[in-house]
């Protein structure tokens, strides 16, 4: 990674340096960042572990360096704790992450607080990243199709349908254990237009299953199985997250993506209502906006910031593997994450019964 | 050897005294602490979530819904699967450790020991690499030409219950073990005196003597395998749902952990059910 490392080095620069032209005018131009006495440190909630690691690299480093307040950086991200804190009033974080479909659920039950357009500079999001008013799109991420290129060294299938093409693309195949994407892929499999999937139609999809399901050897559960599965020969053909299929092909494994029909989704991050330093919490999810830092994050982990500049940062190799790269963003479909929140829970007890019935 | 018979005589421990004295009670208190404080108060405060939230419906959903009624029947006949089969192939362990000259029983016991003492994860692992379609069956019966495309063993109902039953023998293997090296010997010579040929001696005179042995073999191995979890989900690829695969697929992919809760608890009852009917299937047995 000479060429993450180059960059990280300039971006490091770079913040030393507008720290520079910002100490003369010293304390007060931070004061007046944010009204009230500037506190020494503000906690900010999300996944931990690999992701904490990006974070803090890519963002919260020149957060701290930015404002001089320290970020204690705390985990999982937890929805559910989230509302205790705001319905007790004690809300300790000043940002969170709100992990995937939970976060319709935090803005509906008024856990958030709206974000401030004046300190949060979204401009160069897509329409569809912008369109809450109360989260804040921090990353993208893709359930694409993967496949083995051993299996398929000259032509690989570029749509769901051709994934349910049996005849031409033989081989066992694997799909994530969930209805959310299978669905999608199954309506789309039957020739249901991107933009006529929802509101899903959900005996056509199931019915459309019924075709796959034989041919489907693993139902995979965990993010890092499509890819394992492909490397060793158990399936030719899976869905999985395009960072985790991404994190495999650097290494040289015989496998890629077939962007064309992936279903993409927003992760989020927001303020807490009643936030001691939402102020701040704002301040920190203005430097995520920033195209080069999440570059920084995207050679980190493998996920884009949604700024549309930010593909240009990264490195050559990595950027025809991110969801935002133009390209692949095109032949995308986003998924609704408001149906799901709608129909989850029955819509996962029937793809259960289903399953077994296919057992 | 000294580890199996330790075993033995906890098992004989767990299923055949009451009433411990006094002193055994303080002896024992530091892990009654650390299990009530550990273990059973925060497994109890899952699977009362749904109460602590006002609600008795995932209780009532679990017990109901078709889905969770065919996944428990199936997790049961699972369970029953593995029982017979560690009792088909255990039993006979079980009498060639307790008959074998000593050079034989000692490696007899490392054959069993070994596995026992291997991380679960690691044994479920290498069942993927034998049973897999690049696995070792497979390319040894490509080259041979036996076959022409590889076989599909992975991810079925037959690979969980071969890796279960792999994992679960030895809980069979060592009580049955204990309870045949205390038959007395003079009542088999006996029964042979008396004119009863092999068959006779072994179905009417030594498995009726070792029964206790079976049944608490069977109790243990039924029950682990009621709460499985790593094996058929490695193994069964998501096409096999037992209980648990079902409970961690609420807590972990839909963030429902109310319901997760409640099918905990019908877990728990189902599997305390089964331990009572093989309490009282054994009950009138004194011998331990």
């Amino acid at each position: 990674m000479p060429q993450f490392t180059r960059d990280r080095a300039l971006l490091s620069a770079g913040s030393a340096l507008a720290l520079m032209l910002l100490a003369p005018q010293g304390a007060a131009v931070a004061d007046e960042v944010c009204p009230g006495e500037k506190p020494s440190t503000i906690v900010a909630n999300a996944s931990g572990g690999a992701m904490a690691e990006a974070m803090r690299n890519a963002f919260t480093n020149d957060f701290e360096e930015l404002y001089g307040i320290d970020v204690i950086d705390t985990s999982p991200a937890d929805v559910a704790r989230l509302k205790a804190m705001v319905e007790a009033n004690n809300v300790e974080w000043a940002v969170a992450e709100l992990p995937g479909q939970d976060v319709l659920l935090a803005e509906r039950e008024g856990l958030l607080e709206p974000i401030d357009r004046d300190i949060v500079d979204m401009s160069g999001f897509p329409a569809e990243a912008r369109e809450s008013d109360y989260w804040f799109a921090k990353s993208a991420y893709a359930t694409v199709l993967g496949y083995s290129t051993e299996a398929f060294p000259t032509e690989h299938p570029k749509s769901w349908a051709e994934f349910w093409d049996v005849e031409t693309y033989p081989g066992p195949r694997s799909l994530r254990d969930d209805p959310v994407d299978n669905l999608e892929y199954a309506l789309l499999a039957d020739g249901v237009a991107p933009e006529d999937l929802y509101p899903l139609d959900v005996d056509r999809a199931f019915e459309k299953m019924d075709e796959i399901a034989p041919h489907i050897t693993v139902w995979w559960a965990s993010g890092q199985q499509p890819a394992q599965l492909l490397l060793d020969g158990e399936v030719v053909l899976a869905s999985g997250w395009n960072g985790r299929f991404y994190g495999l092909i650097q290494e040289g494994a015989p496998l890629d993506i077939e962007w064309n029909e992936g279903m993409i989704k927003l992760s989020a991050y927001g303020v807490p209502k009643g936030a001691p330093h939402a102020c701040w919490g704002q301040h920190y999810l203005q430097v995520m906006t920033d195209p080069k830092r999440q570059a920084v994050y995207a050679e980190e982990i493998g996920y884009p910031g949604l700024h549309l500049e930010s593909p240009q940062y990264v490195s050559e190799e990595l950027a025809p593997y991110l969801p935002t790269a133009p390209g692949n963003i095109e032949r995308l479909v986003w998924t609704d994450l408001e149906w799901w929140t709608e129909h989850g829970p029955e819509v996962r007890e029937r793809w259960n019964l289903w399953k077994l019935s296919h057992q | 050897m000294t580890a199996s018979a330790g075993l033995a005589a906890s098992f004989r421990y767990t299923f055949g005294r009451g009433n411990p004295n006094r002193r055994q009670v303080l002896l024992g208190l530091p892990t009654v602490l650390f299990l009530l404080f550990l273990f059973a108060i925060p497994v109890a405060r899952f699977m009362l979530l749904p109460i602590a939230d006002g609600t008795i419906e995932p209780y009532v959903k679990a017990l109901t819904g078709e889905l969770f009624l065919l996944v428990i029947w199936n997790t049961f006949k699972i369970a029953a699967y593995v029982t017979l089969f560690s009792f088909l192939l255990g039993y006979p362990v079980a009498y060639f450790l307790t008959v074998a000259p000593p050079v034989w029983r000692l490696i007899g016991f490392f054959c069993v020991l070994i596995p026992f003492w291997t991380s679960i994860l690691v044994r479920t692992y290498a069942w993927l690499v034998i049973l897999g379609r690049r696995g070792i069956i497979n390319e040894t019966l490509l080259s041979a030409g036996i076959i022409e495309t590889p076989l599909a063993m992975l991810h079925s109902t037959p690979a969980v219950l071969l890796g279960m039953v792999h994992v679960l023998m030895p809980f069979f293997i060592f009580p049955v073990y204990s309870v045949m090296q205390r038959i007395d010997t003079n009542l088999i010579s006996a029964a042979r005196g008396l004119g009863a040929p092999d068959w006779r001696v072994f179905l009417s005179v030594y498995l009726p003597l070792t029964l206790p042995g079976v049944l608490s073999g069977a109790t243990l191995v039924f029950i682990l395998s009621m709460g499985f979890f790593i094996t058929p989900a490695l193994l069964g690829g998501g096409r096999v749902t037992m209980i648990s695969v079902l409970i961690e697929q609420y807590v972990n992919t839909f963030l429902d952990w109310q319901f997760a809760g409640a099918l905990s608890a019908v877990l728990l009852a189902v599997t305390l059910i089964a331990y009572g009917l093989m309490k009282w299937a054994m009950k009138g047995d004194k011998k331990w």
